[in-house]
């Protein structure tokens, strides 16, 4: 996971404290509720860039910093795709 | 403190808005201001999927709240505010559709809550089940504005077991669709909105009627009834505002042994005590209406919400008090009581947004809780 993407998870894990933020890291385990993950979608197409595709929007993807890091990279090389053929 | 000291709106009307009578029906309101392009006005760029501009929202809300009823309103105000946007991220029927309301020819109702669940969205059971380029939609919605006036539904139904946020999806629904039932709501408080009941029996469409994308539901939902509940928060503060310049106005004529009632301390000092609420009101809306129409913020309309509920039932209490009998006439402030408590109830209760609010206010420490 690289920085921008824990930077902005981070804020949406009230119960993370001090611990590092790792790829098992469950996030309803750290406090993310439906409300938050709304809100860190928003984060994440907004901040990001990516949007992430239907087939990815399930509870699967939302249930580790993991899952929702290899989503967001998933996203990002298909828009880098779209653009590159455009 | 005057009696004018709550101004009267300056803004205008086009003239056919303006030859409607004032019981006129919110079908009658949508398809006169799509005729005369009052309704892609209110978003900015005419572009729904821009957001809405709080001003030209706010000077046809004001305008519309002091020419005609509540449920007429209404009415208007749910398509604008949460429709038109949840269409504009459509293609095909979405967008035909989109093109046709702006337009004034067809309303598009929006039913979300569901039979059993109320405000619990992640509890409804309206299915959506697909079958290779079409599918079918079971369910009821009940309480849903403009139901029995409109010529397509946007139906919220799960696609999906599972409280999960990822487990809904939006479907437009031609009202006309083989399967689709509408009828009215048992109530006279909102006439003008259309407010019915909608079953959906089999309904089968092709798949094109997915409005956003497969699991997108909630997301857009939370998107967009932010805007809404920004609309609801600009209305109440003109629906207060009218109430009281009306009850000063009483005041200033009712006659009390040689002078008027307004000349009364006690009274103007309860008077006085509403008009602070609204302008309280008045102000937390326009400090927080950019962070919802520009970003979406959920946590401020929240706060919108709620402070439009408890507002609305405040000042109606008071004015409907002070206006005495006369508060009963048709359409007076005691009628407005009923009419407002929607303000608290409908697009998600006080209790319910008060909860997001506590949710996600730094103030709440619940990032510092174990």
């Amino acid at each position: 996971m690289n920085q921008p993407f824990i930077d902005l998870l981070t804020p949406f894990l009230p119960h993370l404290g001090d611990r590092p933020l790792t790829e098992d890291s469950r996030l309803h385990d750290l406090g993310m509720n439906s409300m938050k993950a709304i809100d860190l979608l928003f984060a994440i197409e907004d901040g990001l860039g990516v949007s992430l595709p239907d087939e990815d929007l399930n509870d699967a993807t939302f249930a580790t910093a993991g899952s929702l890091w290899a989503a967001v990279q998933r996203a990002g090389a298909a828009e880098g795709d779209r653009r590159a053929a455009a | 403190m005057s009696v004018s000291a709550v101004r009267e709106p300056t803004t205008g009307a086009g003239s056919r808005l303006g030859a409607l009578p004032a019981d006129a029906s919110g079908a009658d309101l949508w398809r006169v201001l799509g005729a005369e392009n009052r309704l892609a006005g209110v978003y900015r760029g005419n572009d729904p999927r821009r957001g809405v501009d709080t001003a030209a929202l706010s000077a046809l809300l004001t305008d519309l709240d002091r020419r005609f009823g509540v449920g007429s309103t209404l009415a208007v105000t749910v398509p604008l505010a949460t429709c038109l946007p949840l269409l504009a991220a459509g293609t095909g029927p979405a967008a035909r559709t989109l093109a046709d309301s702006l337009d004034g020819r067809t309303v598009v109702a929006l039913a979300a809550t569901d039979e059993n669940s109320g405000c619990d969205l992640a509890g409804l059971d309206t299915s959506v089940s697909f079958d290779g380029e079409h599918l079918r939609l079971d369910g009821t919605k009940r309480w849903i504005t403009n139901a029995t006036t409109c010529g397509a539904v946007l139906v919220l139904a799960r696609h999906r077991p599972g409280p999960h946020f990822t487990n809904f999806t939006w479907v437009l629904v031609p009202a006309d669709a083989p399967g689709v039932r509408a009828e009215p709501a048992g109530t006279e408080l909102f006439d003008g909105s259309g407010t019915g009941h909608l079953t959906f029996d089999g309904v089968r469409l092709t798949r094109d009627h997915v409005v956003g994308g497969t699991g997108r539901g909630l997301t857009a939902f939370a998107a967009h009834i932010a805007t809404e509940r920004l609309a609801g928060a600009l209305w109440a503060g003109a629906l207060c505002e009218r109430v009281l310049r009306d009850t000063a106005r009483h005041l200033g004529r009712r006659g009390d042994g040689d002078g008027v009632l307004w000349e009364k301390e006690g009274i103007r000092q309860r008077w006085a005590g509403a008009l602070l609420r609204s302008r309280q009101h008045r102000a937390l809306t326009e400090s927080l209406a950019e962070a919802v129409a520009a970003r979406r913020d959920t946590s401020a309309a929240a706060l919108l919400k709620a402070s439009a509920g408890e507002t609305v039932a405040h000042v109606l209490d008071v004015c409907a008090h002070l206006q005495g009998a006369h508060g009963f006439r048709t359409g007076g402030p005691q009628q407005l009581r009923a009419q407002g408590a929607l303000f608290g109830i409908g697009g998600g209760t006080t209790e319910v947004v008060l909860g997001i609010v506590a949710e996600t206010a730094p103030e709440s420490g619940a990032e510092e809780r174990p």
